[in-house]
């Protein structure tokens, strides 16, 4: 089954998605990342504050058998937090272009251009 | 590195479009649908695992039962014809070579079963001592396919298939017999805590039964959700409970190790063994405790660590099982873990996560 990519945002080959918005950047899981780690069933984030530099580990997303770390595109402070996904991590299966993990305010611009479109991104995702 | 081995039942796996990962040197089925799924089928119905990689050892002729019992901590010689005996196989001093299941077939006719990986080291531990005793011993690990069937509807599912024997057949009984499908040898035994079965056979035999377990619509279960079944019933996994640098007595399997036998390989070293070990149960409301992670008494010193832990479906929390010093159990059995940079309270449990529903 060919995985969800949608166009209006950008992806990393850690398989996590972008949406940018002015200085700020919300990240997430893609559909292809959540069909590899079959059942979600516990995420763990960064607390509001946290500064983080491209590429530094955020949080986790584990399924039953394994842990995945989080990587962070850019660089800047956490602003906002989905503590909804505490309680309901199998949000990350149904519906991954909605449960967003962070928000961050970009501190600079590291990283940012290499944030790929669906289309560069797409290839990725082929099993 | 040298090739996978495959299992017979290969190709079905492919078709079903398992995604496949190496295992003790096979590529084996990690799961099919979800391993949520996978569980939930085995602790409610019924769901069978391809387990051919494990070996099989034949042990047969006058002294069979003799050897294996010396080389077997527990009670082996004690049990009926057409028993089954879990048993750790240890060395002189004690530590653990592996842990299997023998079973009784005939009085001079025994089955081992053993762990893929320990295949090789169990068969030249056996090797070594088998001359002293009158009877043979050969590895048919390739002879033989073997499916686990496991869930509380196991019974009748053989039932359908034609391949259940006549008489009663309780939890860890034995047997081979000639089936419409041919020879098997059936076993009421598992690694899940429910009720369940084990059959071993040739291939074409085990072929015909994976298939028609598909057409009863059994849902085939991979490794990922094997290892979850079995720590939620807590059962020890070689190489991660158990291992080559600690003894039975260090990893709570005790009940193992009949001391008052006769005579048995490692009896002198266990007799008078202190654990240095205790094997326990930890469970998190928050987080998931994974192998490695810390286990800390209430002042936060390090008493241990995790050797297995998972997301329990069953219960719907993080579970683990911890080997600590026995000199540093904490009598309040205060347990925290350290789950990457966080102290999470942790709570003890004494009896297994969940209790199976195996006869």
């Amino acid at each position: 089954m060919a995985s969800e990519i949608p166009n209006n945002l950008k992806y990393t080959k850690d398989h996590e998605w972008a949406l940018i918005e002015n200085d700020v950047v919300t990240v997430g899981i893609t559909d292809f990342a959540q069909s590899q780690l079959g059942d979600v069933v516990f995420v763990e984030l960064p607390e509001v504050g946290t500064e983080l530099n491209r590429g530094d580990s955020f949080g986790v997303v584990e399924s039953i058998k394994s842990v995945s770390d989080l990587y962070s595109p850019v660089s800047g402070e956490v602003i906002e937090k989905n503590d909804d996904l505490e309680a309901s991590p199998e949000n990350c299966n149904s519906t991954p272009y909605e449960s967003w993990m962070v928000k961050i305010k970009l501190s600079n611009n590291d990283g940012m251009d290499e944030l790929m479109s669906a289309e560069d991104y797409s290839p990725l995702c082929e099993e | 590195m040298s090739e996978l081995q495959k299992t017979g039942l290969h190709g079905e796996h492919t078709t079903l479009k398992a995604k496949m990962a190496p295992f003790a040197g096979f590529d084996m089925p990690l799961q099919y649908s979800s391993v949520k799924e996978e569980i939930i089928a085995v602790r409610e119905s019924a769901g069978v695992f391809d387990v051919s990689h494990m070996g099989e050892f034949f042990v047969e002729g006058e002294d069979a039962i003799k050897f294996v019992d010396f080389m077997l901590t527990n009670d082996f010689a004690g049990a009926d014809i057409g028993k089954a005996v879990y048993s750790p196989l240890c060395r002189e001093n004690g530590t653990i070579i592996d842990d299997l299941i023998a079973y009784k077939l005939e009085d001079k006719k025994v089955l081992i079963c053993v762990n893929a990986a320990n295949i090789e080291k169990d068969y030249s531990w056996l090797e070594k001592h088998v001359h002293r005793f009158n009877c043979s011993l050969s590895n048919r690990s390739h002879e033989y396919e073997l499916l686990a069937l496991q869930g509380p509807k196991s019974e009748a599912i053989l039932k359908e298939c034609g391949v259940f024997p006549q008489g009663e057949f309780p939890y860890y009984s034995a047997k081979e017999f000639d089936t419409p499908l041919g020879q098997i040898i059936l076993a009421r035994t598992g690694y899940t805590g429910e009720d369940g079965f084990e059959i071993f056979g040739g291939l074409k035999t085990i072929q015909t039964l994976w298939n028609k377990f598909m057409e009863l619509e059994v849902t085939p279960c991979g490794l990922a959700s094997r290892d979850v079944l079995r720590l939620e019933v807590a059962y020890p996994l070689y190489g991660h409970e158990l291992s080559d640098d600690w003894t039975p007595l260090d990893a709570a399997l005790a009940w193992t190790v009949k001391k008052d036998k006769e005579s048995f390989m490692g009896k002198e070293t266990l007799e008078d063994y202190k654990p240095k070990y205790r094997l326990i149960k930890l469970s998190l409301d928050k987080g998931i405790p994974r192998e490695g992670f810390e286990v800390l008494n209430e002042q936060e010193e390090t008493i241990g660590r995790i050797t297995s832990g998972t997301m329990s479906v069953t219960l719907g929390k993080g579970i683990g099982l911890a080997l600590v010093e026995k000199a540093k159990f904490p009598k309040d059995k205060v347990f925290k873990i350290k789950v990457r940079k966080n102290i999470m309270d942790a709570q003890f449990h004494a009896k297994a996560f969940v209790t199976g529903g195996h006869k």
